[in-house]
């Protein structure tokens, strides 16, 4: 009986080169990231997050002994309610290739990648925190999402959150209140703390101070030439996941300011003359930084960019009026859902304003629209974006791709002939 | 300067200006488009309608005269009190606004978490004071000409059920007017809605803001000049990502403020002007009011963050790791 305790079984032994092939991935990446000699230096602190990646990463949800974690997906978790509860939210969508083939097992194959890959994590001790969650709050905004959260639930405690897809609607946004009340009530049995209003109100105060941060550091990655590469921003954003919101907000302060004297001083990433690109799409998530890595490469600079696991995440906060739990507590409801670009909604108005703004402030020369294979909400609204390109006279590049490595060279031929166009459209005008 | 404050003060100099200013012998007029109640002895300026509903009780045929006249007069002054500042009359002057805001100021102190209407419901309201607004032009026409069961104890009726009048007088010392009329059996009917609105009034303002006006004749007749008042609510809808929060902070409950993504000037029918849209907006440039078409209060993300109270001290370095 003993020995056989100490034989790792069939599956630890997977999980363990899994995990092994991943920190090689990570390692490999962030051998190309660290050539380039220009980055800011207060990235150093996002880096230290990702770098050690497989083995938990400095700042990686390092919470104390007792503090609950509470792990989210999409934009659509309030993790007000869950700092008011004084729990660590982390949120686990994944963008590890490695653990795609796990996932297989539970899904067909025309399932998007980031739900096998999470589903390998949350299957197999790959990354440890996966593991840590006391509960798993799963918003049922794509039916993959939806599904997982009832395989997930025989594995451990599972709260979904259902959100309404017609968001103008009257009786969708008292449901989508009762759903935030329902996720508040799941948090409250989870951590076993009550959320009042004065916790509550600290809550969304420590949420909106890192926003504040936020708010700055897209503005100022605006700036021509560029001061910080798209696939850092990214990475930044990416960390918000793992990290204590306070010291992410104070170590992106930190970077803020050095943005800030970079514009000064004119030191820049990209020369002015690189293509100024735009990318939206299905997310994207550490380590793949597949289409970031290659379109920067190529010498193109991402000076914007439309995900929920970047922009989107972060940019809208909850604004409170007569500061009664009630009155915040719909705050917050309507915070996560009405000014939320998701394709998940029926209608894509928010979506189009969004990117138009982005193009016309940070002066946007192409869009690059990401698919990944088995997104639908992703790819039924390409068509209808393509449209606005074409009448708005921006040129748009369409790619669809998953996690794998295979199709680097192909995209890189694709992404070097669409920039091409950006530079022969720019020495036309 | 916060506009809420500086809007509480405006309201404060417009109660003080219009309830006592007699006694300092100001006199704005009798013909103004606000809750200033003309029985309130000594008023500074007072409200139009009272005047209005008498000049109205006489026969037809004297409205070709001198009657016609004066009563085109009167109407003249009222019109342009309120194209200059439309709506600004509601939010900005009316005591009896004042009196709402101050009561929800205090639900506020005490945590006391409001109400709101079903967006059917509100929108069905909205006809009530077209219907009051109706009734007050009609029935004093109807006693003015013989109009069978309209006798004179209908004379200004809207006055009569009017719960400015029982109030009002109060803040000088005067109680006369706090009573139910049981000499008539329409001055019994209309006085007992004056009592009770009063009623309402205090009781209303710990469950909804701004209930009273909802339903106020006054905001019909200014609502006639939304389009061509100096004042106006611009909206860029290209910059709003309709976040909701005008909406949600909005007192009258006004669903256009957020869902318009079109039209641009969005002083709407039941809009008191009282910007606090504009507080809660964080979209630059997405919300503005303008004065004769020059801004005097624009929607900023930096705005929004000070008017939020975000604490950015907290992130006054805050060792990193």
């Amino acid at each position: 009986m003993k020995a056989e305790d100490k034989k790792p079984s069939r599956r630890e032994r997977l999980a363990k080169k899994i995990k092994t092939n991943l920190s090689m991935t990570v390692r490999e990446l962030f051998e190309q990231i660290d050539e380039d000699r220009s980055r800011p230096k207060a990235m150093a602190y996002f880096d230290s997050i990702f770098k050690n990646f497989t083995g938990g990463g400095e700042n990686v949800v390092q919470v104390p002994e007792g503090q609950k974690v509470i792990g989210t997906y999409c934009v659509f978790v309030p993790e007000e309610l869950v700092y008011a509860a004084g729990a660590h939210p982390v949120r686990l969508c994944a963008g590890t290739y490695e653990s795609s083939e796990v996932g297989e097992e539970y899904l067909p194959d025309v399932a998007c990648p980031m739900v096998k890959s999470e589903m390998g994590l949350e299957t197999m001790p790959i990354l440890d925190f996966y593991q840590k969650c006391d509960l798993v709050a799963l918003p049922g905004s794509c039916h993959w999402k939806l599904k997982m959260a009832e395989m997930l639930e025989e594995r451990k405690p599972v709260h979904v959150l259902d959100v309404p897809r017609i968001k103008e609607r009257e009786n969708s946004r008292q449901y989508w209140l009762e759903e935030v009340k329902n996720f508040k009530a799941a948090v409250e049995k989870t951590t076993g703390t009550r959320i009042t209003r004065k916790t509550l109100k600290g809550a969304i105060r420590t949420v909106q101070a890192a926003q504040v941060e936020v708010h700055r550091f897209f503005e100022l990655r605006k700036a021509i030439p560029a001061p910080i590469l798209g696939r850092d921003a990214l990475a930044v954003m990416n960390a918000y996941f793992y990290d204590d919101v306070s010291r992410w907000a104070a170590a992106l302060a930190e970077l803020n300011d050095e943005l800030e004297q970079r514009i000064a001083e004119g030191v820049h990433v990209a020369p002015a003359s690189s293509a100024r690109i735009l990318l939206t799409g299905s997310p994207m998530v550490f380590p793949n930084w597949k289409v970031p890595m290659i379109i920067e490469d190529l010498g193109g600079v991402l000076v914007a960019d439309e995900f929920c696991t970047s922009q989107r995440y972060l940019s809208d906060m909850v604004a409170m009026d007569e500061g009664t739990l009630n009155d915040m507590m719909m705050a917050i409801a309507e915070r996560y859902v009405l000014p939320c670009s998701c394709p998940m909604f029926s209608n894509t108005l928010e979506r189009r304003d969004k990117l138009l703004q982005l193009i016309e402030e940070a002066q946007v020369e192409g869009v690059i629209y990401h698919i990944l294979k088995g997104c639908h909400p992703y790819d039924i609204e390409l068509k209808m974006m393509e449209k606005l390109m074409q009448d708005k006279g921006i040129p748009m590049l369409k790619i669809e791709t998953d996690y794998s490595p295979q199709d680097v060279e192909q995209l890189r031929t694709r992404i070097e002939a669409f920039q091409e166009t950006l530079r022969g459209r720019r020495r036309v005008q | 300067m916060n506009v809420q404050r500086l809007r509480l003060i405006s309201q404060f100099v417009f109660f003080v200006l219009l309830t006592y200013g007699g006694l300092f012998a100001i006199d704005l007029g009798s013909r103004m488009p606000t809750f200033s109640c003309a029985f309130v002895p000594d008023n500074g300026g007072s409200c139009f309608l009272i005047g209005f509903q008498h000049m109205l009780s006489r026969p037809l045929p004297e409205f070709l005269g001198e009657q016609g006249i004066r009563l085109l007069k009167s109407l003249g002054i009222v019109a342009l009190w309120a194209v200059v500042i439309n709506k600004a009359w509601c939010g900005w002057i009316c005591p009896f606004g004042l009196m709402q805001d101050l009561l929800t100021r205090l639900r506020n102190l005490v945590f006391i978490d409001m109400s709101r209407f079903g967006w059917v419901t509100r929108k069905r309201y909205k006809s009530v004071k077209y219907i009051l607004l109706a009734l007050l032009i009609l029935i004093p026409l109807g006693i003015g000409n013989g109009v069978p069961g309209l006798s004179r104890d209908w004379t200004a009726p809207f006055c009569q059920m009017c719960p400015a009048r029982p109030l009002m007088p109060l803040f000088r010392g005067d109680f006369s007017e706090f009573h139910i009329d049981f000499s008539s059996w329409p001055g019994l009917a209309l006085t007992t809605i004056a009592v009770i609105l009063v009623g309402l009034l205090f009781t209303s303002a710990f469950v909804k803001r701004r209930f009273l006006c909802s339903y106020c004749p006054m905001l019909a007749v200014l609502s006639l000049f939304d389009k061509v008042g100096f004042l106006s609510l611009n909206k860029d809808g290209q910059k709003c990502t309709r976040c909701g929060n005008c909406s949600r902070a909005c007192p009258m409950e006004i669903r256009e403020i957020e869902e318009e993504k079109t039209l641009s000037n969005l002083v709407t029918q039941d809009c008191i002007l009282c910007l606090k849209c504009i507080d809660a907006c964080p979209e630059n440039q997405a919300l503005e009011a303008r004065f004769l078409g020059m801004p005097i209060y624009t929607a900023s993300a930096e705005g929004f963050l000070k008017r939020q109270n975000v604490d950015l001290l907290r992130l006054k370095r805050k060792k990193k790791r």
